[in-house]
């Protein structure tokens, strides 16, 4: 029975934690007497494996109908041979007969425009009903979230989300509706990693589904969340893919991606564009003057009768009502339902019925989250601070910044937690060169169809200029801003207004507010990124600064980067530049 | 000022949703095509802590009012359409003659796959007949579906 207990596949059906995340290595993550049928069940794999066969012993016994995949274990292991041993499981059989299995895909809703928070991206997974399912819509989506109940304030939210005060809740929904929420309220792409677990694997799996129905684990923001346990109910299926090996402090969904991959369960990838990039793909195959005459049609629908729109053929008036639909419904979401929209929406459609035109090719993916650089990052640089050499050593816990290699990341989005420099100079001092605990630049830019407001904000410590010296102070900014896009190039500008206290200043609480104007340039094999800030204080004093910077991604996790900075307090002025070596981990 | 920032913060972080509350507020057959937003709750970082308002669903109901969708796993069309936002969705599949919305309809009403492409070529040309207003509701499209399929041979058999 000992043995029996540790065999991974029993470990894994009572998802006990094999050390890969801190919080009580050897125990359940399951945090519900319920799911136990032993009071020491949760610390002792092998009382519940005693207790569960004593429970499961008996036919007609009702437990089996609690605990299927529990019951499939023991019957092969111990060699209990009934014909149908769950015959009186009713309830159980009339939810297995709405769980057809074909194949599992893992889900990836990435991250969308103007929101970097939802860099971290989510992740779900989907159960269809065959192999080449005839509508994806159709399909299962097999969740885990925290279970919020109730209206708690945005700070409580996360406070709780952070130290596991929510519990988390396994659940079984539509797919259609997870597309609507993600895809079309959200406007995030959807990636699709479909897995080869075969269906004897799978049968595992949604058996064990049933188990915790209903089940309360604990919900960690940082590793215990929706990404990580998803991990864990694959790991049911296939045990001996080892896939809770290692310890981890956080789990990020694209983590998910790469342990399933790098686990070989990964056959194919289906990339599904948010209702944003869709309309973005449509409308940059549409000229100039038709992109025009479609931004006008969503607000005057009575110009489909207009020669302008009448003269060009079906095809192109096809495509340009299909734009200004798209576009319109968009902007539609955001508000409430209105007669005039509702019936703008319907003449577009009209028109785009009407006018036929061959199918448009799919808006097409770009690279996968998981072709990304990773999320540690650890750097070395060497400088100079007004002719003083220093050498600094750089570790940021996540994410990405505005410049480092965009692939599969998000353009002009940027969050950063905790990010650490340490200099050392050359007559021996040592000094915190600044300590960001959050930083999330949003440089998204407005177009023909879309007029979203950027935004910033950081803070943490940081080294700020001084009248003839320079001194840690905390700080905390932010402020809205507009960027555009021409080319290659995007520049932005933002409003600033920043607090900060400086120990070595007199007085040293000040409040500033100024602004600052910026622009990116962001290619593969080079990123660029320009800008200069005007800040005035209440204090009475003014501050200027000036950066340049450049990256040069060498590989996937590594990059050079060079900078130069001016930055200046009333008279004095400080310049600096450095070059250094970035490596993700 | 910080409270400013703060507040700023929280008005870039929250342009989302966690999710449209299943038998919300308008959900069901009264489901109007192009809906607006529909007072969808707004939480900061949502979509990083991946919460849930209420209690999760495991498909448990078998939902045919469109009020309870969310949890049901099989659908026929009716309960298809009366989900939140379909109805839009199937109105641009039906206008271009083609899409995922389209068939994942053709499929719950029992259309076999012979005859869908079929289907969606009817429901193409007879786009005004079913959708004949900007104000028709999920009851009323299926009922015009309904009618279109009636008058077609081969899609005449699965007409209610």
């Amino acid at each position: 029975m000992a043995r029996l207990a540790a065999t991974p596949r029993w470990q894994a059906l009572l998802h006990i934690n094999p050390g890969a995340t801190l919080r009580g290595v050897g125990t359940s993550y399951v945090d519900d007497a319920d799911f136990f049928l032993s009071a020491n069940g949760a610390r002792d794999p092998l009382a519940e494996l005693r207790a569960t066969r004593k429970a499961l012993a008996p036919p007609h016994s009702p437990a089996r109908c609690r605990f299927p995949a529990r019951y499939r274990f023991l019957a092969e292991h111990l060699g209990w041979h009934e014909a149908d041993p769950l015959g009186h499981c009713q309830a159980y059989h009339d939810w297995r007969e709405r769980m057809p299995i074909g194949q599992l895909v893992l889900v990836f809703p990435a991250a969308y425009l103007n929101s970097p928070s939802s860099m971290f991206g989510h992740t779900l997974l989907r159960l269809d009903a065959s192999k080449t399912p005839e509508s994806e819509y159709l399909s299962r989506a097999i969740t885990f979230s925290a279970q919020t109940a109730g209206q708690d304030n945005s700070a409580l939210y996360i406070w709780r989300g952070l130290a596991g005060g929510y519990p988390g809740r396994f659940s079984v929904s539509s797919y259609a509706q997870r597309i609507h929420q993600y895809g079309f309220l959200e406007n995030r792409d959807i990636w699709e990693y479909t897995l080869n677990l075969n269906h004897d694997e799978l049968d595992w799996l949604v058996a064990h589904l049933w188990e915790l129905r209903d089940i309360n684990f604990d919900y960690y923001f940082f590793d215990e969340n929706c990404s990580f346990r998803l991990l864990e109910l694959v790991n049911v299926a296939r045990p001996e893919a080892d896939l809770l090996q290692g310890l981890r402090v956080t789990e990020l969904p694209v983590h998910t991606i790469r342990t399933l991959e790098q686990a070989g369960l990964v056959t194919s990838r289906h990339y599904r564009a948010s209702k944003v990039n869709a309309l973005t793909h449509a409308a940059e195959a549409l000229s100039p003057a038709d992109r025009r005459l479609a931004a006008r049609l969503m607000h005057d629908p009575s110009l489909l009768e207009s020669n302008a729109f009448k003269a060009r053929p079906p095809g192109q008036r096809h495509r340009i009502a299909d734009v200004a639909y798209q576009a319109l419904r968009i902007k539609g979401r955001k508000s409430a339902r209105s007669r005039d929209t509702a019936q703008a929406s319907l003449a577009l459609l009209r028109a785009v019925q009407q006018n036929p035109a061959p199918p448009d090719t799919a808006a097409a993916a770009p690279a996968p989250p998981e072709a990304g650089h990773r999320t540690h990052l650890a750097s070395l640089a060497a400088g100079s601070l007004d002719g003083r050499a220093f050498g600094e050593f750089g570790f940021r816990m996540t994410y990405h910044d505005v410049l480092d290699r965009p692939q599969g990341y998000l353009d002009g989005a940027g969050i950063e937690g905790f990010n650490l420099k340490l200099r050392a100079y050359e007559d021996g001092d040592v000094e915190l060169e600044r300590l960001d605990l959050v930083h999330i630049r949003s440089i998204a830019p407005r177009s023909t169809f879309f007029s979203p407001i950027s935004w910033f904000v950081d803070g943490g410590l940081e080294q700020v200029p001084l009248e003839h010296d320079r001194g840690l102070g905390l700080q905390i900014q932010g402020g809205p801003g507009l960027a555009w896009q021409l080319g290659h190039l995007r520049p932005y500008g933002f409003a600033v207004a920043r607090a900060e206290t400086v120990p070595q200043s007199e007085p040293t609480l000040a409040a500033g507010a100024g602004a600052q104007l910026g622009a990116l340039w962001i290619q593969k094999p080079v990123q660029l990124g320009i800008d200069f800030e005007q800040l005035y204080f209440t204090p009475g004093f003014e501050r200027q600064r000036t950066s340049l910077t450049a990256n040069v991604p060498i590989s996937t996790n590594n990059a050079l980067r060079s900078s130069c900075r001016y930055e200046s307090q009333d008279s004095g002025g400080i310049t600096q530049c450095q070059i250094g070596f970035r490596h993700f981990f | 000022m910080k409270k400013l920032i703060v507040g700023m913060a929280l008005v870039g972080m929250s342009a989302s949703a966690s999710a449209v509350a299943p038998g919300g507020d308008g959900c069901g057959w009264g489901n109007l095509v192009f809906e607006g937003k529909s007072g969808l709750p707004v939480h900061l970082l949502a979509t990083t802590v991946n919460g849930t308002s209420g209690n999760a669903t495991f498909g448990m109901t078998s939902g045919t009012n469109g009020c309870d969708t969310s949890g049901a796993l099989t659908y026929d069309g009716k309960s298809l359409l009366a989900m939140n936002g379909m109805l839009e969705e199937v109105a641009q599949d039906m206008a271009s003659g083609h899409g995922e919305a389209l068939t994942a309809l053709s499929v719950s009403m029992g259309i076999q796959p012979d005859d869908r492409a079929h289907f969606d070529d009817v429901m193409h040309q007879h786009f005004a007949d079913v959708f004949p207003s900007s104000d028709v509701d999920a009851g009323q499209v299926m009922t015009n579906i309904d009618t279109v399929m009636k008058k077609d041979n081969r899609l005449s058999v699965y007409a209610s």
